[in-house]
């Protein structure tokens, strides 16, 4: 499994609309819905928002991975928009993101292979030249490029 | 240094990961080894060993979950929540460098002293445990018993051939009803109380009733019941059979009468049975016996008399052995041989007088309900009533028994040696005071003697109890 199967063509964004972190999880919550990957939308909404107030997952480095792990996903699902001009998360570093990940997880899903790339997603975000590169990007088949090396 | 790290949050997607990779980047960086076990969704990934705990330098737990600690206790562990893992890895590493993490010490000191003491005394002895909660309900039936029947001898009793009788009708013969009602209890609460502890509620009943028939003889053809030592062996056949009926799998559709009706009855039947088959017949046997054989005695050396009739009157305090030894002392009174009953006397008194001093010489020996009981001691041991001890004999049966049967002895013979004699069958200073003793001062003397010896044997003997608050 690779993070493509994950991360779809049409779940990268790289110029998100939103100006506020409301309107981008509402966007991105869009994303992952129209690419058929949710049961419910109001309640994988409402599982991001109680992970949200667990604490903000807006982790510094400019990245945010709001994620929700919830009966309302159909499939493991990962977006990734951008906002270049930096969006306020409430993150931990009080900077502003600019990567932002969206991860749904169903409830019960089995096997743990989309664990594992998301496990390794997390991992590589660490990466400040990963986060650089990222950065630099401007064409949606170069971001499915660069995720395409790492696998599980 | 080495280091091993747990990360931990509550989605286990990314956070843990992330703080797992920032810090082992970190851990690099600065020049230390880190292995990192990560608690995710995925379960647990990289698990330390305990060959990695043991080599470690230091513990960093990056969690917004609980972590078991246990295995790190003794190492100096750093917890933080797991942002602070992936935000600030490199400060958490510099304070191990720096010497700033404590040692963890583990649960145990963290939890209450009387915590480590409740649990030190489950891990002591069940069999105690349970004397201990069959006695501490005991205590208020012996008191209430205890006093009453005291308080009514003392002022409305008179001596008579028989013992101390307090004349029909009046207010003291009611008072003293009352507290030989209060003495019927003493054993069944004993029992049922013991059985409780083994087995919980269902216990309760069989335990009493077992209680109740091995303190009267009449169930098994005897003279006198088996007192409180057979209302402690009930108590444990009690439990355990209730214990294990409880074990035994019934169908689903007679599992709901189990605890109401089967549990009670079958247990309670097979208590009673074992009493009057088993244990009943040779507690009158043993009677018989001793009886004859106190009576083969009565050419023997007046000391060894002395001694026996001392120890058998401590021994089970009211019990069959007692009543051996009491019913012997009275038969001699009639014989002519007042100076039996007066060792008798004297050995009667020394088990509750003893204990009572023995709970306000050695304070830290006794629970604040054993002082307090030691009290009421003090006063049925005054008027007689060698029942004032049970409660320390029952709790600790091996250490009190000894001791006040030695105490007990020395009383005893002291006195046939000095020809004290005792012309009503009944004991204590009591008797002295309706004129029914001959030498007065070393039936004192006795009495005295025989408390002493018996306080300070069992304060040695007995060990520290722990405060129960």
């Amino acid at each position: 499994m690779t993070v493509t199967q994950l991360m779809t063509k049409q779940l990268v964004k790289l110029q998100l609309d939103g100006a506020t972190k409301d309107e981008i999880m509402e966007e991105m919550i869009g994303l992952i819905d129209e690419a058929g990957g949710l049961v419910d939308r109001e309640q994988y909404k409402q599982a991001l928002y109680d992970r949200e107030r667990e604490g903000s997952t807006g982790i510094g480095f400019g990245i945010a991975i709001p994620h929700g792990k919830s009966d309302a996903v159909k499939h493991p699902c990962l977006a990734f928009g951008m906002k270049h001009e930096g969006v306020d998360w409430d993150s931990l570093d009080g900077e502003k993101v600019k990567l932002i990940f969206m991860i749904a997880v169903p409830e019960r899903y089995a096997g743990n292979e989309h664990l594992k790339i998301l496990q390794l997603l997390a991992r590589k975000l660490m990466d400040e030249t990963f986060r650089e590169q990222l950065l630099t990007v401007r064409k949606v088949e170069d971001v499915l490029q660069l995720f395409e090396t790492f696998q599980s | 240094m080495k280091f091993v790290a747990i990360t931990s949050c509550p989605n286990g997607i990314a956070h843990t990961y992330m703080a797992a990779e920032k810090l082992a980047k970190a851990a690099e960086r600065m020049g230390h080894e880190m292995k990192v076990e990560t608690q995710g969704s995925i379960g647990v990934e990289n698990e330390l060993t305990r060959e990695d705990i043991e080599q470690a330098d230091g513990v960093i737990i990056a969690a917004d979950k609980q972590v078991d600690k246990s295995r790190f206790r003794g190492k100096r562990v750093l917890e933080v929540s797991v942002t602070d893992g992936i935000r600030r890895p490199e400060e958490l590493i510099a304070r191990f460098e720096q010497n700033e993490v404590p040692v963890y010490e583990g649960v145990e000191k963290l939890k209450s002293v009387a915590e480590a003491k409740k649990e030190r005394n489950e891990k002591q002895n069940p069999i105690y445990r349970n004397l201990m909660n069959g006695v501490s309900y005991m205590i208020p039936f012996v008191v209430i018993g205890g006093l009453l029947i005291a308080l009514s001898l003392a002022i409305g009793g008179e001596p008579t051939a028989k013992g101390l009788v307090i004349p029909e009708g009046s207010i003291w013969n009611r008072i003293l009803d009352v507290g030989v009602a209060s003495f019927t209890f003493m054993v069944p609460i004993l029992s049922g109380f013991i059985a409780v502890s083994i087995a919980d509620r269902p216990g309760l009943a069989p335990g009493m009733v077992g209680g109740y028939i091995a303190a009267n003889g009449s169930f098994y053809g005897s003279d006198a019941g088996a007192g409180f030592i057979g209302g402690i062996i009930a108590g444990f056949l009690a439990g355990y059979i209730v214990k294990a009926i409880k074990r035994i799998r019934v169908p689903q559709m007679i599992q709901p009468i189990m605890p109401i009706l089967v549990i009670p009855i079958v247990s309670s039947l097979l208590v009673a049975a074992s009493f009057i088959f088993v244990i009943g017949q040779p507690i009158a046997g043993i009677m018989e016996g001793l009886t004859s054989w106190l009576n083969s005695m009565q050419g023997a050396s007046k000391v060894v008399l002395a001694m026996v009739l001392g120890a058998m009157i401590a021994f089970d305090m009211g019990g069959p052995v007692n009543k051996v030894a009491f019913l012997f002392g009275s038969a001699m009174i009639a014989e002519g041989h007042a100076n039996i009953m007066g060792s008798i006397a004297v050995a009667i008194c020394i088990p509750p007088l003893g204990l009572g001093l023995a709970t306000l010489l050695g304070k830290a020996k006794y629970t604040d309900e054993e002082r307090e009981a030691g009290k009421a001691a003090l006063a049925m041991g005054l008027v007689g009533i060698t029942e004032g001890a049970i409660p320390f004999a029952a709790r600790d049966p091996l250490r009190v028994i000894p001791s006040i049967m030695i105490g007990s002895m020395v009383g005893a013979v002291i006195a046939m040696l000095s020809n004290v004699a005792d012309h009503v069958p009944h004991g204590g200073p009591i008797v002295a005071v309706f004129r029914a003793v001959d030498n007065v001062p070393m039936f004192f003397i006795s009495i005295v003697i025989g408390m002493i010896v018996t306080a300070l044997l069992v304060n040695a003997v007995k060990k520290p109890v722990d405060v129960e608050k």
